[in-house]
C-alpha cells in the first residue's frame, strides 16, 4: 500500500490469516499489581473498636473478581495494644481473619503499621498521655514492639507482601527530617529483625509530603525498599485545580511518578478523584487516565484510592470530609460504580504486558527539578518551580518525546536532553555539570527565570545577558531563522511573562526575537552539542496563566522546540503522531512492538500514527482480529480520554 | 489595629503595587522578623501569595492576619478569594463573605462572591439572593447578572437564561471598545479639539472614532457628514454613522448604513460589528445575527470578542456545540475575558459538565477579581483608618 494513502481505523479490521494464534485471557499481571486501600471503617457512626469488625471475607471476594491483586490494610494500634503491653487477642483474630480472606482470594496484603484515616484513631493509644508516637521514645519502643509481634506472626505467611510503616497521613506530623528517618530507622530495623526478606516502605510521596509539610521524605525513602507516589486533593489545588480530564491534571500522576523513580520501584497509589463534583462518567476517565499513565512511565502497580464508601451521618452536612470518604470503588451497598469498570479493563490489558517480551522504550530526555525547589519561603522558587516542570513535563509528552524527571544534581550520564524550566538560579556546580554536558554532545535547553543568570551562560549559550526587562502583559514571537528550531510561527498572544531577559548573541543563532528585536529564543553549538535558550519563563508562565487555556501558539512554541532538539540530539519520539494531546508509550519487543494511547482531550480525536518501518498487522492487545496496514501509517480513534492498546507487527 | 506601618512593609507595598512578587515577598518577610503580629504585612503576604496563586500559603497568611485583626478587611478578601479559587472549601468560604460583607457592607465584591460560594456548595437561593443584593449596590454589576443568568439556567433551562446573558452582554463595556479597536484606535484615550482635525480623511475617521467614544454623536456625526460629503461610497465612514445610530437606539437607521457599507466593503469589520450587534437585539433575527457575526470572526480573528458575539448569537440558535467552539477560541485568545468564561460555562451546563462549568465561573471570578484592584482599595482605606 502506498505510503500516506495507508490509512485504517483498527476499527475497519480484515479478518486474520486463519493461521493466527487466539490468545486467551491472562486476569492479572504479577509484575503490575493493581491494588486497593481498604479502610477499617464503613460507617461514620463506627467507633475505634469497630476496627475491621465486618465481612471482610465478602469485600475480598468482590476485590478479586474485580481482578484487584493487593490490599493495603491498616493496623490500630490502639485495637492491637489498648494497655501498655496488653495485646488485644480480640484484634489479633480480626487480623487473622483479613489474611484468611487474602489467602482465600488469592490476594496480596500489604500491611500498614501506622495510619492515619481520620476515622478510625488508630494511633491514639489512651496510655500514650498525648505525647508524639512519631518522636517520643518510649512510644516509639511501644510501636517497635507491636510491629514485631505482627511481623513475627506473619513471617512465614506468603499472603503478605509488603510492611508498611505508615501512611502519609501519618508521616505528615513529622517536622524533621531527621526524625522522620529516625523513626524510618529503627522502625524498619525491627521488620528486619524478624522478617529479612519482604520490602519494607513507607507511604508518602517525596513531593507532595515536602509541598504540606516542608519535610523532605526523600532520606527517609531512601532506607527502604518500595517507593510509593501520591497524589493528594492539597497537591491537586496546588498544581492542577483545574478539570480533572483535561488539561495539566491529567499529567500530574505520571509527572509525581517520574519525581517519584529514583532507583526504587514506585508504586502510584491514591489513584481516584479528589472532589465530588466531578460526574461519575469523568471520575471513570481520570481513573482511566492515572492508571494508564502509571503503566506507560514506568510505575510498578497501581493502588486505588478506596474499596468502599464510607456511610455518613446524615445529621450534619460536610461533617465528614465527603472528598475523603465517598471515593471508593463501590459504594455504601457495594454495588460496583463506573470506576471498578475501568479498573476491571485495564487489568485485563496490563495483564498482556509482560515485561520479559516488551521493554519501554528508554528516556533519554528529562525535566530537571532545580535545587531551589528545595528552599522554604520567602524563596518563591519552591512554589514556582513545581509548575513550571509540570509544565515542562506535559510540553516534552505533548511532543511525543519519552521523558522523565531528574533533579538538579542528579547524574547526567544517561540523557542525551535537558529540559530546565524557567529556574530563578542554578547552583555553580550545575552550571559546570552543564557546562560538561553539552561540551560532551547533550542538549539542553534553559528558560530564563529571573532574577541574574551565572556568567557561564555567556559561554554555554553563547548569549549575553543584559538584566531582567520586567513583567509583560503580552507575548510576542517573530521568527528570525525559520527550520532551525523546527516549524516554529510567529505571533502576538496576551499573556503575563513575569520576567523577560534582556540579551544579546555573543556566538549563539538567535532563531526568534520579541516585537521589538530582542532575541526570545537562541541556539548555540557548544562543544559537542547543543545550548537553547528561551529568554522569557515561558513553562512558568504557562502555569501561572491559566494552563487549560493557554494560547495555542505558546504551547506549540514550547512543544515544538522541546521535540525539535530532542529529535536532533537522538532522544526524540520513535515514531510521529499528529496529536500532540495523545500521550504515547512504546513498548519494544523482539516480534512485534506494544503501543499505548492515551487521549489526554475529554473530547474523542483520531490519531495518526507514522512508524519508521511498514506496518503488517495491528491489533488489541486483548485479542480480536489483526487488522491489515502495509503502510507505514494508520489511525487510532480514540474516545473522550480514551485509550488504545495495540500490538504492532512490522513487515 | 497598629498604628504605624514599618519602612520594611512600605517598602513591600511598593514593590506589591509593581507587580515585583518575589522581592514584596522577600519585604515582608523583613517587615515580618520586626513584628510578626502585624496584620498588614500578613494581609500583604496573602495577597502576594494570592497573586502567585499559592492558595494554601495565603490562606494561612491571611488568617493570621484576621486573628491578629478580626476587622482587616482586605485579609477577608484574600482570604475569600484563596478559599474559592482552591476549590472544595465553600463552607468556610461563605463564612468569610459573610463577615466582609458585615465589615464592608457596600462592598458589591463581597456580595457577589458570597453567591458563588453559596452557589457552589448548592445553596441555591441564598446565592441568588446575594447576587439580588449586589445588583441593588451596582445595578451594572455584569458578573452578578452572569451568575444570575446561570442560575436561571439550572433552574429553568436556556430559554430563560438567555435574556440575562444578553442583559450581562450588554453592560459590557468591552463590546463598545471592540468597534473602537477595529477602527483602529488606540486603546489610550486622547484629548482633542474637534475643530482642529486636519481636513484628511484619515485624520476625519479617527478624531470621528473618538468622539464617538466619548459619546460626543453630534461633533461626530459632522466629521462623518464631511466624510460622505467627500465620497457617498465611503464605507468606513457609513459604518461610524451606522454605530452613531445604534448607541442611540435607532437600530433601523443603523441597520441601513451597516448594510449600505457593506455594499461597498463586504467585510468590513466595522460594519459587521453593528449590523450583528443590530440583528442581536430582534429575537427574530438570531439567525441573521449569526451569519453576520460569522463574518465578523473571520474577518478580525484575533479580537476575543468577536468570538464571542459569534458564540452568543449561536446560544440563541441553540447550538451550543459550535457555540462552545466559539467560546473557546475567545478563551484561547484572552483567558481573562469574564463574558466567555461564564458564556462556556452555560454551554458546558447545558451538556451536564458541572465541574467544568463551575470552573470557568471561578475562572470569570478570578480574572474580574484581580481586574478590579480591590485588595488595593481596602488595603488603602484600612491604612487610613490605622493613620487616623
Amino acid at each position: 500500500m502506498a505510503e500516506g494513502k495507508a490509512q485504517k481505523k483498527p476499527t475497519a479490521r480484515k479478518p486474520a490469516a486463519a493461521s493466527e494464534p487466539v490468545e486467551y485471557a491472562v486476569t492479572r499481571n504479577p509484575d503490575f499489581p493493581v491494588g486497593v486501600d481498604y479502610y477499617p471503617l464503613d460507617e461514620e457512626r463506627r467507633s475505634w473498636r469497630d476496627w475491621y469488625d465486618r465481612d471482610v471475607a465478602s469485600d475480598f471476594a468482590a476485590m478479586a473478581a474485580s481482578r484487584v491483586s493487593d490490599v493495603r490494610v491498616f493496623v490500630s494500634w490502639r485495637a492491637f495494644e489498648p494497655q501498655v503491653g496488653q495485646y488485644d487477642e480480640d484484634a489479633a483474630e480480626r487480623l487473622e481473619r483479613i489474611v484468611e480472606a487474602a489467602r482465600a482470594h488469592d490476594l496480596k496484603l500489604i500491611v500498614c503499621f501506622f495510619a492515619d484515616d481520620r476515622l478510625a484513631e488508630m494511633n491514639e493509644v489512651p496510655w500514650g498521655k498525648g505525647r508524639d508516637p512519631r518522636t517520643d521514645d518510649y512510644l516509639i519502643q511501644r510501636e517497635i514492639s507491636l510491629v514485631q509481634r505482627v511481623v513475627n506472626r506473619y513471617r512465614a505467611e506468603p499472603v503478605i507482601k509488603a510492611w508498611d510503616l505508615g501512611n502519609e497521613a501519618f508521616c505528615a506530623g513529622f517536622t524533621t527530617e531527621a526524625a522522620l528517618e529516625k523513626w524510618v530507622t529503627e522502625l524498619r530495623e525491627a521488620v528486619r529483625e524478624v522478617d529479612p526478606d519482604r520490602p519494607v516502605l513507607v507511604g508518602t510521596d517525596p513531593e507532595t509530603l515536602l509541598r504540606e509539610t516542608g519535610v523532605d521524605p526523600r532520606g527517609a525513602i531512601d532506607l527502604t525498599e518500595r517507593a510509593w507516589s501520591h497524589l493528594t486533593a492539597p497537591y491537586r489545588a496546588y498544581i492542577a485545580e483545574g478539570p480533572v480530564t483535561s488539561g495539566p491534571a491529567t499529567y500530574t500522576d505520571s509527572f509525581l511518578l517520574r519525581a517519584a523513580l529514583r532507583g526504587l520501584p514506585v508504586v502510584v497509589d491514591g489513584v481516584g478523584v479528589h472532589a465530588l463534583d466531578v460526574s461519575a462518567a469523568e471520575e471513570a476517565a481520570y481513573v482511566r487516565t492515572a492508571l494508564y499513565s502509571a503503566l506507560m512511565n514506568r510505575a510498578s502497580g497501581v493502588m486505588l484510592r478506596r474499596w468502599g464508601d464510607l456511610e455518613t451521618e446524615k445529621r450534619e452536612p460536610y461533617f465528614r470530609d465527603p472528598f475523603e470518604v465517598l471515593v471508593g470503588v463501590v459504594d455504601v451497598t457495594g454495588a460496583p460504580k463506573p470506576t471498578l469498570a475501568e479498573v476491571k479493563r485495564f487489568v485485563a490489558v496490563a495483564a498482556r504486558l509482560d515485561p520479559r517480551r516488551y521493554a519501554l522504550a528508554p528516556e533519554r530526555a528529562a525535566v530537571v527539578v532545580p535545587a531551589e525547589r528545595y528552599e522554604p519561603l520567602p524563596s518563591l522558587a519552591g512554589l514556582y518551580d513545581p509548575r513550571a516542570c509540570l509544565q515542562a513535563y506535559i510540553a516534552a509528552k505533548e511532543a511525543h518525546v519519552p521523558v522523565t524527571v531528574a533533579r538538579e544534581g542528579d547524574p547526567l550520564g544517561g540523557y542525551h536532553v535537558l529540559y530546565l524550566p524557567s529556574p530563578a538560579k542554578l547552583t555553580p556546580l550545575m552550571w559546570a555539570d552543564l557546562g560538561a554536558f553539552v561540551q560532551g554532545g547533550g542538549s539542553v535547553v534553559l528558560s530564563y527565570g529571573g532574577d541574574d543568570v551565572d556568567p557561564a551562560l555567556r559561554e554555554i549559550f553563547g548569549v549575553e545577558f543584559n538584566g531582567d526587562g520586567g513583567p509583560r502583559q503580552a507575548f510576542s514571537c517573530r521568527i528570525a531563522q525559520p527550520g532551525v528550531l523546527g516549524d516554529l510561527r510567529s505571533f502576538d498572544v496576551r499573556m503575563e511573562l513575569s520576567h523577560h531577559a534582556l540579551i544579546t548573541p555573543s556566538g549563539a543563532t538567535v532563531v526568534a526575537t520579541d516585537a521589538t528585536g530582542s532575541p526570545l529564543l537562541t541556539v548555540n553549538q557548544y562543544g559537542q552539542g547543543k545550548a537553547v535558550f528561551i529568554a522569557a519563563p515561558v513553562e512558568r508562565a504557562i502555569a501561572q496563566n491559566d494552563p487549560w487555556a493557554t494560547p495555542t501558539p505558546v504551547r506549540h512554541l514550547v512543544r515544538t522546540v522541546y521535540g525539535t532538539v530532542a529529535g536532533a540530539a537522538g532522544a526524540g519520539a520513535l515514531l510521529e503522531c499528529d496529536m500532540p494531546e495523545a500521550e504515547i508509550a512504546h513498548f519494544l519487543g523482539e516480534d512485534d512492538d506494544i503501543l499505548l494511547v492515551l487521549s489526554h482531550n475529554a473530547e474523542k480525536m483520531t490519531v495518526t500514527l507514522t512508524t519508521p518501518r511498514t506496518v503488517a498487522t495491528v491489533q488489541d492487545v486483548r485479542g480480536g482480529a489483526p487488522a491489515e496496514v502495509g503502510g507505514r501509517t494508520f489511525g487510532v480513534p480514540l474516545g473522550p480520554n480514551g485509550v488504545a492498546a495495540l500490538r504492532v507487527k512490522f513487515g | 489595629m497598629t498604628g504605624r506601618r514599618s519602612s520594611q512593609l512600605r517598602v513591600a507595598e511598593e514593590l506589591a503595587r509593581r507587580g515585583r512578587l518575589s522581592a514584596a515577598v522577600a519585604a515582608c518577610y523583613e517587615a515580618l522578623a520586626i513584628d510578626d503580629r502585624d496584620p498588614f504585612v500578613h494581609a500583604l503576604l496573602g495577597h502576594l501569595m494570592l497573586e502567585g496563586d499559592f492558595y494554601d500559603e495565603a490562606i494561612e497568611a491571611s488568617t493570621r492576619s484576621i486573628e491578629l485583626d478580626p476587622g482587616c478587611s482586605p485579609a477577608y478578601l484574600a482570604l475569600g478569594l484563596a478559599y474559592d479559587r482552591r476549590g472544595g472549601m465553600w463552607d468556610q468560604s461563605v463564612l468569610v463573605w459573610h463577615e466582609l460583607a458585615e465589615v464592608v457592607p457596600d462592598l458589591v465584591t463581597a456580595h457577589v462572591q458570597l453567591g458563588e460560594a453559596f452557589a457552589a456548595a448548592g445553596f441555591e437561593q441564598e446565592a441568588v439572593d446575594s447576587w439580588r443584593r449586589a445588583l441593588e449596590l451596582d445595578p451594572k454589576h455584569s458578573r452578578a447578572q452572569y451568575n444570575l443568568a446561570i442560575a436561571a439556567l439550572k433552574r429553568e433551562g436556556m430559554s430563560t437564561a438567555l435574556p440575562t446573558i444578553r442583559k450581562a452582554g450588554e453592560l459590557d463595556p468591552s463590546q463598545d471598545e471592540l468597534f473602537f479597536a477595529l477602527l483602529g484606535l488606540p486603546a489610550a484615550r486622547i484629548e482633542f479639539d474637534a475643530a482642529q482635525v486636519k481636513p484628511e480623511r484619515g485624520a476625519r475617521l479617527a478624531a470621528a472614532g473618538m468622539l464617538l467614544r466619548r459619546e460626543d454623536f453630534f461633533a461626530a456625526s459632522d466629521l462623518v457628514g464631511l466624510l460622505l460629503g467627500e465620497n457617498p461610497a465611503d464605507a468606513d465612514a457609513l459604518a461610524l454613522a451606522a454605530y452613531a445610530y445604534l448607541k442611540q437606539e435607532a437600530a433601523n437607521e443603523a441597520m441601513a448604513c451597516a448594510l449600505r457599507a457593506l455594499t461597498y466593503s463586504a467585510d468590513l469589520p466595522m460594519a459587521l460589528y453593528t449590523l450583528g450587534v443590530v440583528y442581536s437585539r430582534f429575537p427574530g433575527l438570531a439567525r441573521h445575527a449569526a451569519r453576520v457575526f460569522i463574518a465578523l470572526a473571520k474577518a478580525a480573528p484575533q479580537h476575543s470578542l468577536t468570538h464571542v458575539l459569534l458564540a452568543e448569537s449561536l446560544l440563541g440558535l441553540q447550538r451550543y456545540g459550535q457555540a462552545k467552539q466559539a467560546y473557546r477560541a475567545a478563551v484561547r485568545l484572552d483567558p481573562a475575558c469574564v463574558r466567555a468564561r461564564f458564556g462556556l460555562a452555560a454551554v458546558r451546563l447545558t451538556e451536564g459538565a458541572y465541574a467544568e462549568a463551575q470552573w470557568e465561573i471561578r475562572r470569570a471570578a478570578y480574572y474580574d477579581t484581580r481586574r478590579q484592584g480591590t485588595f488595593w482599595s481596602l488595603y488603602d482605606a484600612y491604612a487610613g483608618e490605622a493613620d487616623a
